[in-house]
């Protein structure tokens, strides 16, 4: 039989932003799948050479626009490294506290988009969206900004923690854990959800390490690698949590996986809170001035767990400017793996496989 | 004079002998049922965005009218004086002329059912079969919709229609035929009458499950609203057709919907019997609950993969009608 080619994007329901897939079908069946990407490339790696080193938080942030603080995060370590500032006990829980916070957001917004593109009719999609409110809430007291926080600074973040910060995040997470309950029962255990999910999309463990995938996506194909714990930074070392994994690498484990990540960091964000009274130093790092400290190491390169898996970042540095910026983004990586996936699946599968991989096309693009 | 006589009088001249005065007072009627249908069918739209809206913690439709009434209406206004986009390899003709004969089967069968034991355009014995064999058509000319057009995304749609035609249709054939083995008839009348007694939802419970699902699935709503698919197939059948035939498929799923819930009223909740009220008001309660209850399903629920409601349709769905054909056959005979 002829195989027919369908493309499906960029401008699509189900497409989180501008994915376009040019998908070869046998019937209904999904022969290849062919991702086109760089509908929404801004050049960021370029654009950060023409600017001081702490001006480009902002466009940093805007590269994964579900998590810009992790990836702005990201990008002031790698400064910070390439200086060698030290960042202080207490700015480093503070920081802690912020991303957990940040990761929980993210994975809820994803955990609504999912339902969404099995065709739900928007409830999870609303569902998720109220309650990463009320992480975006808290950061917005923290920071000052709802989305978009440009609030790391060199050695530490941009202020305190308002006073009743601490209570507030640990009365939110109270709520979430209630929430991930209702979760539960409201989607994980819909019969048509669990046949939708399970056993579709599987990446076996040796294809899901050479195809180098990270995240979630790698822990739901049973790989224990989770930067927090196998390259630590901060104070993560620290404290007590754990990297869950699954083994049997389909779209329900995918699911699965990233409903233990928000209880994990619920763990940490009260643990932290916890470390944070006692702990030394400065919560405030450096003002932001155009003339920074010169820096010390001509290459830096930092790793980080962002909610999407494993970010790198590599920098050469130059006397007040990045001389040159390179970003592992983790979502690109695991598009690259939509093909493997996807072969051998129904077109329905096609799109439930993509949801549950997580894909931010900005963070793809840059 | 009272409504029962107005009703009276009505249905002395839709079976007047006068081949003529016949004529006028179906063409009467005809009008009167499709005013009733597209009030329906708008307040619903209202109260289906109102209800999704509260369960999904939004408010919905606000600004235009009171509480939005008037949205839907502005919402048909501005997709009337729309441009009419026509894809360049479709097949106009059958484009244009499907999503019309699908209002004008969904007004039909509306025609046939019985709203009470006056208003209703003929009482033939067979109506239940004929409702059924129109109900035949709708996937067809669904298909031949999605066809027409010329894209992949609504011939796709259009596949998964025929598909969806093969896996519900036999198994509602079956209940269908055990309403009318219970009844001893298959006029509607006759139907809604034999259960005076004892409703049939309570009478072949498993007969109501199986012929609800099977009418979800009729009526392509969550969870088995594959041919529309928005998340897959953007719009399915619709994806290409525009402007004012789009406005028209809008309303032609609450019509629809409607329809549905009409049937499923007379076939299993007693039709228009009720204390106090008048047949109608009970008939068109009835309706509006079953159909809140398909729309609480499509906000719970996720979509089905085509594979898997063949599935359900020939594995689980037709030996629970003959189950269901057997156990009634006991009762009734015994």
């Amino acid at each position: 039989m002829a195989l027919t080619r369908i493309n499906i994007g960029p401008v699509h329901p189900s497409t989180h932003g501008v994915a376009r897939l040019v998908v070869d079908l046998d019937g209904d069946t999904i022969v290849k799948v062919e991702p086109h990407v760089g509908y929404l490339h801004r050049g960021v790696e370029k654009l950060v050479e023409t600017r001081m080193y702490m001006q480009n938080p902002p466009y940093m942030e805007k590269i994964d626009y579900v998590a810009p603080m992790s990836v702005d995060e990201l990008y002031v370590a790698t400064v910070e490294k390439a200086m060698g500032i030290e960042v202080s006990e207490k700015a480093a829980y503070a920081r802690m506290i912020l991303l957990e916070l940040q990761r929980i957001a993210s994975h809820l917004f994803w955990i609504g988009s999912v339902t969404n593109d099995l065709g739900q009719s928007f409830t999870g999609f609303m569902w998720g969206f109220r309650d990463r409110d009320v992480i975006l809430r808290l950061l917005e007291e923290a920071t000052g900004q709802r989305m978009f926080y440009v609030n790391m600074r060199l050695g530490g973040v941009t202020r305190e923690f308002p006073e009743d910060f601490e209570s507030n995040v640990l009365n939110a997470m109270k709520y979430m854990e209630k929430r991930i309950k209702s979760y539960e029962n409201f989607i994980e255990k819909n019969p048509i959800f669990i046949q939708r999910m399970k056993g579709v999309g599987v990446l076996r463990i040796e294809d899901a390490i050479n195809l180098g995938v990270t995240g979630h996506v790698l822990r739901a194909s049973g790989v224990k690698y989770d930067v927090r714990k196998n390259n630590p930074y901060y104070q993560y070392e620290t404290l007590n949590f754990h990297t869950k994994i699954l083994s049997y690498g389909d779209n329900l484990s995918r699911y699965r996986v990233r409903i233990m990540e928000i209880e994990e960091s619920i763990r940490i964000i009260r643990d932290s809170f916890f470390k944070l009274q006692s702990a030394q130093g400065s919560m405030v790092g450096m003002p932001v001035k155009l003339i920074s400290p010169k820096p010390i190491n001509k290459i830096s390169i930092v790793n980080r767990e962002l909610p999407r898996g494993e970010g790198l970042m590599y920098m050469v540095a130059e006397d007040q400017k990045p001389y040159r910026l390179s970003m592992r983004a983790p979502t690109f990586i695991n598009l690259s793996a939509l093909n493997h996936i996807a072969r051998g699946h129904r077109l329905s599968d096609l799109f439930a496989i993509f949801a549950t991989l997580d894909l931010v096309m900005a963070d793809v693009d840059r | 004079m009272s409504i029962d006589s107005i009703l009276k009088y009505f249905y002395s001249g839709l079976n007047s002998p006068d081949l003529l005065t016949n004529i006028l007072f179906i063409i009467v009627y005809t009008i009167i049922i499709s005013l009733l249908v597209s009030v329906f069918a708008y307040l619903f739209g209202w109260v289906e965005r109102k209800l999704i809206a509260k369960s999904q913690y939004r408010h919905g439709p606000t600004y235009v009218g009171k509480y939005g009434i008037f949205q839907n209406l502005a919402d048909l206004i501005k997709l009337i004086t729309k441009q009419k986009v026509v894809p360049e390899n479709a097949d106009v003709l059958l484009l244009n002329i499907a999503p019309i004969l699908l209002v004008g089967i969904t007004i039909l069968v509306i025609l046939l059912i019985p709203f009470s034991s006056y208003l209703q355009a003929t009482n033939f014995g067979l109506g239940l079969l004929t409702v059924f064999v129109l109900l035949g058509f709708t996937p067809l000319l669904l298909f031949v919709a999605g066809y027409a057009s010329g894209g992949k995304f609504a011939q796709i749609g259009a596949q998964r229609s025929v598909l969806m035609l093969v896996s519900y249709e036999i198994p509602m054939i079956f209940v269908i035929a055990t309403v009318g083995f219970a009844a001893g008839s298959y006029s509607l009348s006759g139907i809604v009458n034999m259960q005076s007694n004892l409703f049939y939802a309570f009478l072949m419970p498993l007969g109501l499950v199986i012929f609800f699902i099977a009418m979800l699935a009729e009526l392509e709503r969550s969870p088995f609203d594959l041919r529309e698919a928005d998340s897959e197939l953007i719009a399915g059948w619709l994806t290409d057709i525009s402007a004012p035939y789009y406005a028209l498929a809008l309303m032609l799923d609450y019509m629809r919907m409607f329809m549905g819930s009409l049937l499923i009223v007379i076939l299993f909740f007693g039709g228009w019997s009720g204390p106090i009220l008048p047949g109608i008001v009970w008939l068109i309660l009835k309706a509006v609950i079953v159909s809140l209850f398909i729309i609480l399903i499509r906000v719970s629920l996720v979509r089905m993969r085509i594979d898997k409601i063949l599935k359900v349709g020939w594995m689980y769905l037709l030996p629970l009608a003959l189950i269901n054909l057997l156990i009634t056959f006991i009762i009734v005979i015994r």
